[in-house]
């Protein structure tokens, strides 16, 4: 006599849930790296914006002149020498008698020739950092928002896979269920003592 | 080194930095303390809650805009009998411009007390293009899409301007240039850079942030951080 068929219960059961888990953990956690690492360094580098500008680096040089009064050529040409700058302007603009804007290919001159004032300013763009920061504040739209998305859904993924690859001694009631409780206590607790929004 | 006595060595070390940090900012804060000691003349203090004070404005980012006073055009339109378009040379000659001193307060909890600038009253743009009696609210529009709302009784306010210099400089490509917004009586992110135009409209249209958990209001005094 063969043995009694299994309920659908013991044969779901019986599959190897926890294999499947730890395989398609592993590749979707390969897969999630690199996105991983666009939104980590750059959540930490936009979290602390108040204190520096995470895409851009500023800088700026301020020269003081004899007054220097002329035609937007030799405005122009008189502040680039006493910057020494040798790139030649992309624009020359004069918006009153005193304000002359030499636009350069990644910095703007403001003369003022009635005062001999010269401020030669601009931002470079961080390397890497500007890229990602792009990314992670979602400036380009359309498409990465689709991408975004998708990501957001392997990491929820990737946090529920995890709590059930690995049978501990005492299954998930061990230490899976304290660092899980411990995990939502921090954001929960910050809502409570903070008064939340 | 064992586990225990690195993690206990790391811990100490980690809380005696984190403490001297928070002390010697403390120590060190005179402006903020000045300006908490003074009130505006509406009653108010003249530091919003939540706020440190600053020497110069940061630059907070955003995707730039053009610099270039060839470049800019403003245009003013909307719910309006008269829109009109200026370019970077007929803003400067508006006979309204004039010198403003205004204190700024960023949503990330920093403030400026008594920056100077340049610019002219947004009420005086306004009055040019015959605003509607049904405007309700004036959208900062801004490079690369950025938008910003504002309820028109705040952008008509005297204090409310846009601006084209900064601490006697031409604005920095950094802080909006050519030309941003001021709305000092609210957080800076309703203070535009890289400025397009102005919409005057009947209804309310949350901007950039405002779609993106921040308060539509955003009164610093009320703390109105998040949406």
């Amino acid at each position: 006599m063969g043995d009694a068929p299994k309920s659908l219960r013991e044969r779901l059961w019986g599959l190897p849930w926890r294999r499947w888990w730890r395989a398609l953990h592993r590749d979707i956690g390969y897969f999630a790296v690199g996105l991983t690492l666009v939104y980590a360094v750059s959540g930490i580098a936009v979290n602390h914006i108040a204190d520096w500008d995470p895409s851009f680096e500023q800088f700026k040089q301020t020269v003081q002149v004899e007054p220097f009064p002329g035609d937007d050529q030799a405005v122009s040409q008189r502040a680039l020498m006493e910057l020494g700058i040798t790139d030649t302007p992309v624009d020359v603009y004069r918006s009153s008698d005193t304000r002359v804007d030499i636009s350069l290919e990644n910095a703007t001159v403001h003369v003022n020739p009635a005062t001999g004032i010269i401020i030669a300013e601009g931002q470079r763009a961080r390397p890497v950092l500007r890229d990602i920061n792009w990314l992670h504040l979602n400036r380009g739209k359309k498409a990465w928002t689709i991408f975004a998305d998708g990501f957001a859904g392997m990491l929820v993924f990737l946090a529920i896979s995890g709590m059930f690859m690995i049978k501990g001694r005492r299954g998930f009631i061990g230490r899976g269920a304290v660092f899980v409780t411990l995990g939502l206590a921090i954001p929960i607790g910050y809502l409570l003592i903070s008064g939340g929004p | 080194m064992e586990r225990r006595s690195f993690l206990q060595k790391a811990i100490a070390g980690t809380t005696i930095v984190a403490f001297g940090g928070i002390l010697w900012r403390i120590a060190s804060d005179d402006l903020t303390r000045k300006a908490r000691a003074e009130t505006r003349p509406d009653g108010k203090p003249r530091l919003p809650p939540g706020q440190r004070v600053i020497e110069r404005l940061k630059p907070m980012g955003g995707e730039a805009g053009n610099p270039s006073p060839r470049a800019f055009k403003l245009d003013v339109h909307g719910t309006v009998d008269k829109p009109f378009s200026l370019d970077f040379r007929e803003l400067l000659a508006l006979p309204d411009a004039k010198a403003a001193v205004a204190d700024v307060h960023c949503v990330t909890g920093w403030s400026v007390m008594g920056a100077k600038w340049m610019g002219v009253p947004i009420a005086a743009l306004a009055q040019r293009a015959g605003v509607k009696p049904s405007t309700k609210h004036v959208i900062f529009e801004a490079a690369n899409g950025y938008t910003a709302n504002v309820r028109l009784d705040e952008a008509l306010a005297p204090n409310a301007m846009l601006v084209w210099e900064y601490d006697g400089s031409p604005l920095e490509e950094a802080h909006g240039a050519p030309v941003r917004g001021l709305v000092p009586d609210l957080y800076f992110w309703k203070s535009p850079k890289w400025l397009t135009g102005l919409r005057f409209a009947e209804q309310d249209e949350p901007g950039y942030w405002e779609t993106r958990g921040y308060h539509n209001h955003a009164d610093p005094w009320r703390e109105e951080r998040y949406g």
